[in-house]
């Protein structure tokens, strides 16, 4: 039986009929959708059910989720600085949604939302239209400032348009990062997957090499779950440094 | 049970102050792996060079739809200011995991 490593990531309808039509485009109900009602419900009612006992000494629940409300505030703190903290409640969003479903996509058998350029592409567009909004609403006009360095005039011609290009450029690098990492690391699990069953099927010596592929993915799947936070962690910081420019232009530490 | 006796108070407030600055310091931050960065990299000077020739191929369109034939001009210098670009970040990419490595080091002499 030969499976194909990329059909995790396809997408399909789970309700045969589209649910409403916008614009004459049927919207279906897919996998991909359900995955990501799971990830935010499942969420939002953990971090609010875990700190409802409101308890002095923590319960595991609660320890978890002060612990990522302290870890997310301190990366905001160290990144932006004071004034950084309003948009607490945006990067928690970020991050907690990222990380769940990292690791919700971990669960065999179940599907990677990040493992979709259009998701990731829509929470960078989203990030990065965040950063525009916000700087002009405090800097004004004076947010193009941004995009001029402190050079000679004559060499502003050529810099400006590679300033702006280095700013476009920020959405496709932060979705692509993610995207691309849970992709490989998925795919490479499924091929390596695909070899302990072809092993195993063709029975007698190759049974006992089917172990070694068997162990290389217990191997990946650790190095998966790693991977899982610290791309959300990236997702998170990278946001974080991109409104700090944002907050305070050109005074770079 | 006995009043707390207010000098052991103000002391363990201040031992409380001391080891949040220190966790504060040393904030839990995953090391940037070899791997990570040289992906970061390579995203970056990829991303910049596909978002500057796709701006240049899209001002030549632009162009072409009002009779100017500059085609392939524009895709040609955004080719290039997309290449600089991307060496841009690639280097402010390189003062950030730098920056980040030198407060790790700072942060914690003590442990090898």
């Amino acid at each position: 039986m030969a499976m194909n490593p990329m059909e995790q990531f396809a997408i399909k309808p789970l309700i045969s009929e589209p649910v409403l039509h916008i614009a004459g485009h049927p919207i279906y109900f897919t996998n991909q959708a359900l995955l990501m009602i799971i990830v935010a419900l499942a969420s939002s009612l953990f971090l609010t059910l875990a700190v409802k006992p409101n308890r002095l000494v923590p319960t595991r629940g609660q320890s978890m989720a002060e612990l990522s409300y302290e870890f997310v505030a301190n990366m905001i703190h160290s990144a932006t600085g004071e004034d950084g903290l309003k948009f607490f409640p945006f990067v928690f969003t970020l991050f907690i949604f990222v990380l769940c479903s990292n690791f919700f996509g971990m669960v065999p058998g179940s599907f990677t939302v990040t493992s979709q350029i259009a998701v990731t592409l829509a929470l960078a567009c989203l990030v990065i239209g965040m950063v525009i909004v916000v700087g002009f609403m405090k800097h004004g006009i004076g947010f193009l400032k941004l995009f001029v360095p402190h050079a000679p005039w004559y060499l502003l011609i050529l810099l400006i348009p590679i300033e702006v290009i280095s700013f476009l450029t920020r959405p496709i690098s932060l979705s692509v990062r993610l995207f691309a990492n849970m992709l490989a690391g998925h795919t490479m699990l499924a091929v390596f997957a695909g070899f302990v069953v072809s092993l195993g099927a063709a029975g007698g010596v190759y049974m006992g090499i089917a172990l070694a592929p068997l162990l290389l993915i217990v191997a990946i799947m650790l190095l998966e779950l790693l991977v899982a936070f610290l791309q959300a962690y990236v997702f998170a910081i990278l946001t974080c440094i991109y409104l700090n420019e944002a907050l305070h232009l050109h005074d770079h530490h | 049970m006995a009043a707390p006796d207010p000098d052991r108070l103000t002391e363990l407030g201040k031992r409380l102050d001391e080891a949040q600055k220190r966790q504060a310091a040393g904030a839990k931050r995953p090391p940037p792996s070899q791997a990570g960065i040289a992906g970061r990299f390579a995203t970056e000077l990829v991303a910049a060079l596909v978002v500057g020739g796709g701006l240049g191929w899209g001002i030549d369109w632009l162009f072409g739809r009002f009779g100017f034939h500059t085609s392939p001009v524009f895709l040609i210098v955004f080719f290039v200011l997309g290449a600089a670009a991307g060496i841009r970040n690639v280097m402010r990419a390189a003062t950030e995991i730098n920056a980040e490595i030198a407060a790790k080091t700072a942060s914690k002499p003590e442990e090898k």
